[in-house]
C-alpha cells in the first residue's frame, strides 16, 4: 500500500545506447489500479522490472511513499509480481509455496500458518493447501503467485506482468475479477502490463499507452477513447480502430475533399493534417450525410455490426445496431456529431 | 487388413534376434554346461555351475566392492560435476571454456588414460608421491595398499566421468526457465534458498537421467581396474565384470562365467530398476502428482 513516484526515470541496457524507456516522470497513488499497454518492446516490461527491482535503472529515481528505494533489492520492495507463465515453486505444497515469502523474512511459523489460511481462503485455494503447487491449473497457479504477494502483511504494490495470457478465457474474466476485489479490499497499488487494450480499459482507473520506449498518454480508459492524443493511440485503442481522414487547409479550416467533414484550423497550422472520429460516434444517414461510399464488408458483432465503407478519401468503419440490411455494394451515407470530430496535425491531437 | 506389413518389419525383427536373443539364449544355454579347457563343448551339468557360484565369496565381494565403488564415484561426480555446472552456468566465457576442456577427458580411451594415471601414480617413479613430499604430506603406497589402490580407482573414475556430469547439468541448467528465478528475488528469497527450492526441483529430472547413464556404465567398470590394479593388491580392487573376465578368458572356464555373467546381468537389472525408482521418488517430486 504505496504511493509509486517515478522520477525522471530512464533505462538503457547498454552505456550510450538507445533507451529501452525513456525518461519519464509519473506519480501513482496508493491503491490505485494501473495499466501499462502497448505492443512488445514498447518498455512496458522494463518499466515494471524497474519497478519490482529486477532491473536497476540508468537514470533517475523510483520512490515508495517517498522513500527512495532505487538501491533497493527487489526482497526489501515488498512487492509481489506475478508472471506470464505461472511461476510455482513445483516441490512445494500449495500452503509452503504461499508461505515462502513469510519463510525467507523469517516469520514465525504460527504467524505465518494464520496468515496463509486467511489468503488461501480469499483466493479460494483452502481446500488445495496441502496439494502438490504443480497439479493445480494454469489459473490457480497464477492464483497462487498473486496469493504469494499478498501473504505479506506490508506489501507494497502488487505488479502483474500480462498475468492473464496464458489463462483460458474463461478463467480470464474471473481472475480479473478477483483482481479487482483484492484490490478494493486490501486497497493495495496495482499495475498491470498488458497488450491487450480491453484487458488494460476494463482494469485500470488509468491507463498508461506506451510505444518504442516513451509513454504516448496516461489517462482514463474514457479519455483514451475521446481523446486519443496521437493517432497510434486512437488505432492500438478501440475495436475497431479510430477513422483517420487526410485533410487539407482551405480558407482558416481543415476539409477532408469530397465530403463534409471540416474543422476550424488554428493560426499557423500547416501540412500533415487528418480528421479522426470514431466508428462508434458515426451512424447510418441519408438526409444529413456528410459522407457517402461503397460498402466494402460487414461483420457479425452480436447487437452491432461494423461497416466499411469505401470512399476516395480512405476506407471508413462504423458501429452500427445489427440489422442495416446493407450488403455489400450498396451505397451508404453516414452522419457525425460535429463535437466528436478530432483534428490531427503531424499525427498529433491539435482539437 | 494390410497383413503384408509384417513382412517388411521382418529384416529388422530377425537381426534383432540374431543380434540380442541369440546370444542372450546361448549364454542361458552355456551356464548350464561345465564347458571349460579341459572339457569343452556343450555338455548338462544342471545347476552346478551356479551352486558353485553360490559358494564363490570372491565373486560376491567382487559385487559389493562394485556397489561401494560406483555408488560412491556417481555420487561424487554428481556433486563435483553439479557444483562446476553452478560456478560457470551464469558466465558465458567461462562455460565455452570449460565445456571444451572438459570433454577431453571423456574422449580419452580409457586403457590409454588408466596407463598415464598407473604411471602417475607409480610410488617410485610417478610424479604425484614427490608433489605430495614436497608439500608436506609424503609418499603415500598408491598401488601396493588395498585401501590406496581403491582409492586410486576411484580417483580415476571420477576425474574421467566428472566432466560428464557437468556437461549434461549445465546443460540442464541452461534450459532452466526465467521467472522462477524472478519470483524467487520478489519473495526475497538468498542465494542458497533458491538453490533448495528453485534449482534443485527443477533439476531433478536431468539429475536422475545423469546419475542412471552414469550408474549404469559404472556398474561394467573394467578397463580401469584392469590397466591400473589388475583387481590387485590381491582381489582388493576386483570388480565383477573384470573377475568374470578373469574366469572366462584367463582361467577359459566358459560355462561357470556364463553363470556368473547371467546373475550378474540380473542382479544389476534389478538394482538399477531400484535405484531410479528410488531416485524418481526422491528427486522428481510433484512431477508424477
Amino acid at each position: 500500500m504505496a504511493e509509486i513516484r517515478l522520477e525522471t526515470l530512464a533505462h538503457r541496457y547498454s552505456p550510450g545506447g538507445t533507451y529501452a524507456l525513456k525518461p519519464l516522470d509519473m506519480i501513482w497513488r496508493s491503491g490505485g489500479t494501473y495499466a501499462l499497454l502497448g505492443p512488445s518492446g514498447c518498455g512496458k516490461s522494463t518499466m515494471l522490472n524497474i519497478i519490482s527491482g529486477l532491473i536497476r535503472p540508468s537514470e533517475g529515481r523510483v520512490l515508495f511513499d517517498g522513500q527512495d528505494v532505487t538501491a533497493f533489492d527487489t526482497g526489501r520492495r515488498r512487492i509481489a509480481q506475478v508472471f506470464q507463465v505461472p511461476v510455482i515453486y513445483r516441490s512445494m505444497t500449495v500452503g509452503q509455496n504461499l508461505g515462502f515469502p513469510l519463510v525467507c523474512q523469517g516469520v514465525p511459523a504460527a504467524h505465518r500458518r494464520k496468515r496463509v489460511e486467511a489468503i488461501a481462503e480469499r483466493l479460494g485455494l483452502t481446500g488445495a493447501l496441502n496439494r502438490p503447487a504443480n497439479a493445480l491449473t494454469a489459473d490457480q497457479k497464477q492464483l497462487v503467485s498473486l496469493g504469494r504477494g499478498l501473504v505479506r502483511d506490508d506489501v507494497a504494490a502488487i505488479l502483474l506482468d500480462e498475468p492473464l495470457t496464458v489463462i483460458d478465457p474463461q478463467q480470464k474474466f474471473e481472475l480479473r475479477r478477483i483482481l479487482k476485489e483484492i484490490n478494493a479490499e486490501f486497497g493495495v497499488t496495482m499495475v498491470l502490463v498488458t497488450h491487450d487494450q480491453t484487458e488494460a480499459m476494463t482494469f485500470a482507473e488509468e491507463v498508461i499507452v506506451m510505444n518504442t520506449g516513451e509513454v504516448v498518454q496516461a489517462g482514463s480508459p474514457r479519455d483514451l477513447f475521446e481523446r486519443p492524443l496521437t493517432r497510434h493511440v486512437g488505432s492500438f485503442i478501440g475495436a475497431p480502430a479510430m477513422n483517420f481522414l487526410p485533410a487539407t487547409a482551405q480558407g482558416g479550416a481543415a476539409v477532408v475533399p469530397g465530403t463534409g467533414l471540416s474543422m476550424p484550423l488554428p493560426e499557423g497550422a500547416g501540412s500533415a493534417l487528418s480528421l479522426g472520429f470514431r466508428p462508434e460516434h458515426a451512424r447510418l444517414a441519408t438526409a444529413d450525410a456528410i459522407l457517402s461510399g461503397t460498402v466494402t464488408r460487414l461483420w457479425f458483432e452480436g447487437l452491432d455490426e461494423i461497416i466499411a465503407i469505401r470512399h476516395p478519401a480512405g476506407e471508413i468503419r462504423l458501429r452500427a445496431p445489427a440489422g442495416t440490411g446493407l450488403v455489400p455494394g450498396d451505397t451508404a451515407g453516414i452522419a457525425l456529431d460535429p463535437g466528436r470530430l478530432r483534428l490531427y496535425l503531424d499525427d498529433r491531437l491539435m482539437a | 487388413m494390410y497383413r503384408q506389413k509384417y513382412i517388411f518389419l521382418l529384416p529388422g525383427l530377425l537381426v534383432l534376434i540374431a543380434v540380442i536373443l541369440f546370444p542372450l539364449l546361448f549364454t542361458i544355454r552355456v551356464s548350464f554346461s561345465s564347458w571349460d579347457v579341459y572339457n569343452p563343448g556343450l555338455n548338462n551339468a544342471g545347476g552346478a555351475m551356479y551352486a558353485r557360484m553360490w559358494e564363490d565369496a570372491r565373486y560376491w565381494e567382487a559385487l559389493w566392492r562394485l556397489s561401494l565403488l560406483s555408488v560412491s564415484t556417481v555420487l561424487i561426480q554428481y556433486v563435483l560435476g553439479f557444483a562446476l555446472a553452478l560456478l560457470v552456468w551464469r558466465e558465458i566465457a567461462a562455460r565455452r571454456f570449460f565445456r571444451v576442456l572438459f570433454l577431453v577427458p571423456m574422449m580419452t580411451t580409457p586403457v590409454v588414460m588408466s596407463v598415464i594415471w598407473r604411471t602417475i601414480f607409480h610410488e617410485s617413479l610417478g610424479p604425484l608421491n614427490p608433489i605430495l613430499n614436497a608439500i608436506g604430506i609424503g609418499a603415500q603406497p598408491w598401488l601396493s595398499q588395498p585401501g590406496f589402490a581403491f582409492a586410486a580407482v576411484m580417483i580415476v573414475e571420477i576425474w574421467q566421468w566428472t566432466p560428464f556430469m557437468f556437461l549434461l547439468l549445465l546443460a540442464g541448467l541452461l534450459s532452466l526457465p526465467s521467472e522462477p528465478y524472478l519470483a524467487a528475488k520478489v519473495d526475497g528469497a538468498g542465494p542458497i534458498r533458491t538453490f533448495l527450492s528453485v534449482t534443485f526441483p527443477m533439476m531433478g529430472a536431468i539429475s536422475v537421467g545423469a546419475i542412471l547413464i552414469r550408474a549404469i556404465e559404472a556398474s561394467k567398470i573394467m578397463e580401469t581396474v584392469y590397466v591400473l590394479t589388475s583387481g590387485g593388491p590381491g582381489t582388493s580392487t576386483e570388480t565383477v565384470s573384470y573377475y568374470i573376465y578373469i574366469r572366462g578368458m584367463r582361467d577359459f572356464q566358459i560355462g561357470y562365467s556364463a553363470a556368473l555373467s547371467l546373475t550378474y546381468l540380473i542382479i544389476m537389472a534389478v538394482a538399477l530398476t531400484l535405484i531410479a525408482k528410488a531416485l524418481m521418488r526422491l528427486m522428481v517430486r510433484g512431477a508424477n502428482a
